[in-house]
């Protein structure tokens, strides 16, 4: 995967959009209003505008992509598996859309199929780091079968899909005025960096989020003793963890890197060097970065804690909203973080 | 995405890479051959199952986690009863994602749910590795084949230490290796002396029939090939048990460990089904040794030489017609079919008196040895007396008594 070949790919995706999208800047409100109602579960609106759109415009990849978003969430599996496949053979190197088919199959435990759809959108977008999360949850859960059939186990383990992060847009509406083709080309570079891998809408048989009410000094009084010092322990990882957000957000990548711990061990083999060389090179090239908390809640126990919160972040045209987990370990009087995690 | 290699498990294969191309070689190079021998050629690697597993680990070995990933999924398709392809392909889905350290490193909770299944099928690895690594001479057989007539047309050899079974084609220019595969023995492993004793017979057998799938259980897979447990010289020790056969697996196992039967010889279907096309029922030995030892035919040939000494001293004696002397022959522990030597001795002088001082000839002579804490051989003939064309097939059993062979079974089969 060399550099020129993923900036080939990346400049064939855009002009692509480009082409496909030469109107679409008096339309960017409407990617805008669909986007905005499929976020706020209106999906038979969302549906009714989309629908509206293509009548007028019906090749437009992005609002056939949002039409599958929805046609999804509304539990129309084969629809949406149709949109989406459709979308792979008009706009073959767009690498979202087959994402979003793995997403389908994988939900109807046909993994195969998705990790063939997810090695079509990495081989379209070598870069691209929500595809190459859903394939490694493949590749796990393909082995686990493998496994459960050698050892002749009788894979009940296997019988909840894997949950893989679904994605919503093709890209970012919400830079208002600007050129959708010129947002992408914003965001594309972005994109290994934000790790968008923006969760499903929980399904209702998913494993439950972990979305308990964030830990302020209101649950206090349910346990009056205990929790005083726990209570105190846990607004200092809420500050430690808000710190960490806002040194993220004005680049101050000193404060930023400070916040993690000697432990931290970056994902996958990367080197702690590498990984920082990386982070330094990725947030302080940004012309603006916004990180805002969401849910924030944090479980303490000892020096160890958990935070979890909905992420939401913003570089230049480029918005992901994402779940985080991060675990921190109180070292000396500081709470630093030695994992991060996305997704639930 | 990121490559996890395969690192240590890598290190135990890297020997292989080089000694299948050896396998390779193995494989007769033969012109246009007929219609049996391609089935031979077929099954020479266990219809191939066996031959992709080995392809998949040498890919491994060179870190070509994307190429063997791919054959693997294409074997579990074809063999998805094949439990340790199925291991393997899950180590190669596993190493996309993390490190994988050796043969089936499944995550903590499985290895807790089947520990014992994961040993047999890293067992059942390891044993097909061995045997592949570790080839037999080429040119040798297996030095229980003293000599075998044209009529053997071919001849099994199994070595446990291997799980291996060794298939020999008898050719005018000698024993030729033409196919070896991996079989499963007794839970109990070898050296059968009971009935319900889960051990495997050693000695020297003959195929005795061939039983038709269709009067099978499943359980015994694409067929079965009898074999003559117990043989005069275990009934003489007074061993049990009986029912040992060559056969199949169910439908849904495509091999069983190493250590996996009652007594019986198993083999995957395909292999066995090769096996019985080629093999024919009576003439065929099957050896069973813990170990084989390959010898070269001239070895094998001047190792026969002292015993085929006192054959033709007997074949004398009784060309001679001296009664007394053919008797210094026979062993006192001498048993035919029950009956003692005193018993079987009338019959012995009828035929003598038959024979009237004409010779005889020994035609389609086989010589089989086997040493253990005795030394025996179980000779093999057509005994024809000059002035007639035919005589009967009898096969004897000789035993060591220091540098004299003496006989404790004599009798006519088929």
């Amino acid at each position: 995967m060399t550099l020129a070949r993923t900036t080939l790919f990346t400049t064939l995706r855009l002009l692509t959009l480009a082409l496909a999208c030469a109107t679409s800047v008096a339309y960017a409100d409407d990617y805008g209003d669909v986007s905005q109602l499929v976020r706020a579960g209106k999906l038979d609106e969302a549906m009714v505008k989309a629908d509206s759109y293509l009548v007028g415009k019906p090749a437009d990849p992005q609002m056939r992509f949002l039409k599958g978003v929805i046609q999804r969430n509304l539990g129309k599996q084969a629809e949406a598996i149709a949109t989406f496949t459709k979308l792979t053979e008009d706009y073959p190197e767009l690498p979202e859309p087959y994402n979003n088919l793995a997403v389908l199959y994988a939900g109807q435990s046909q993994f195969d199929k998705a990790r063939a759809a997810l090695e079509m959108a990495i081989r379209t977008n070598p870069s691209y780091a929500t595809a190459h999360e859903n394939l490694g949850d493949i590749y796990a859960r393909l082995a686990s079968q493998a496994y459960n059939k050698a050892l002749q186990l009788d894979g009940a383990n296997a019988a909840v899909p894997p949950k893989l992060a679904l994605i919503r847009e093709l890209f970012s509406p919400n830079n208002k005025g600007q050129h959708p083709a010129t947002t992408a080309l914003a965001a594309a570079p972005a994109v290994p960096v934000a790790k968008p891998s923006t969760p499903a809408p929980a399904a209702p048989t998913a494993v439950p989020a972990v979305v308990a009410p964030a830990t302020t000094l209101r649950a206090a009084p349910a346990k009056p003793v205990a929790s005083d010092s726990a209570a105190q322990e846990s607004r200092q990882v809420e500050e430690a963890v808000q710190a960490w957000a806002k040194a993220w957000s004005t680049k101050d990548i000193t404060a930023y890197l400070g916040a993690y711990g000697k432990e931290f061990d970056p994902a996958g083999q990367q080197s702690r060097k590498a990984w920082e060389e990386e982070r330094r090179k990725r947030i302080v090239g940004k012309t603006s970065i916004s990180v805002k908390l969401e849910k924030l809640s944090v479980t303490v126990n000892g020096a160890k804690a958990i935070a979890k919160f909905r992420q939401d972040y913003r570089a230049g045209a480029l918005a992901v909203s994402s779940r985080k987990t991060l675990e921190l370990v109180k070292t000396g009087n500081r709470w630093l973080i030695v994992k991060e995690s996305t997704g639930n | 995405m990121k490559r996890y290699f395969l690192t240590l498990f890598v290190a135990a294969l890297v020997t292989l890479a080089m000694s299948t191309d050896a396998t390779a070689r193995k494989k007769p190079a033969t012109k246009a051959k007929p219609v049996a021998s391609v089935g031979h050629q077929q099954g020479a690697n266990g219809d191939l199952a066996e031959a992709r597993l080995m392809g998949i680990y040498q890919l491994m070995a060179k870190a070509q986690g994307r190429e063997a990933l791919a054959q693997a999924e294409q074997l579990v398709k074809d063999h998805p009863h094949f439990q340790l392809a199925q291991l393997v392909y899950g180590d190669l889905l596993a190493a996309r994602t993390r490190p994988v350290r050796m043969v089936g490193d499944v995550p903590e909770p499985m290895r807790k749910a089947a520990a014992p299944v994961l040993d047999q099928l890293r067992d059942e690895s390891q044993m097909r590795l061995k045997a592949l690594r570790e080839r037999p001479p080429s040119g040798a057989l297996p030095s229980q084949f003293l000599a075998l007539s044209a009529r053997n047309k071919h001849a099994i050899a199994i070595d446990a230490s291997r799980s291996r079974l060794y298939l020999l084609e008898n050719r005018p220019t000698g024993l030729t290796l033409i196919a070896d595969y991996y079989v499963s023995i007794g839970k109990s492993g070898l050296s059968k002396n009971a009935e319900g004793d889960l051990r495997t017979p050693m000695g020297v057998y003959f195929i005795t029939s061939n039983l038709d799938p269709k009067s099978l259980k499943d359980f015994y897979g694409s067929g079965a090939l009898p074999i003559n447990y117990p043989n005069v010289l275990d009934n003489l020790r007074g061993k049990t048990g009986g029912g040992i056969w060559l056969h199949g697996t169910p439908p849904g196992q495509f091999s069983r460990p190493p250590l996996a039967t009652d007594g019986c010889v198993v083999l995957a279907n395909p292999d066995l089904m090769a096996l019985i096309r080629t093999v024919e029922v009576r003439t065929t030995p099957v050896v069973i040794s813990q170990s084989l030892k390959w010898v070269t035919p001239n070895t094998a040939r001047s190792e026969s030489k002292p015993f085929e000494e006192a054959l033709t001293a007997w074949q004398n004696a009784k060309s001679s017609g001296n009664m007394n002397q053919v008797l210094s022959f026979y062993s006192p522990s001498f048993n035919s079919n029950g009956k003692s030597l005193t018993e079987w001795t009338p019959a012995l002088r009828s035929e003598l008196n038959k024979v009237q001082g004409r010779a005889i000839q020994l035609k389609d002579l086989s010589l089989l040895r086997w040493t253990d804490s005795a030394d025996t051989m179980v000779v093999t003939f057509g005994e024809v007396t000059d002035g007639t064309r035919t005589g009967p097939t009898k096969r004897q059993y000789w035993v060591r008594q220091g540098s004299d062979w003496k006989i404790f079974y004599e009798g006519v089969i088929g």
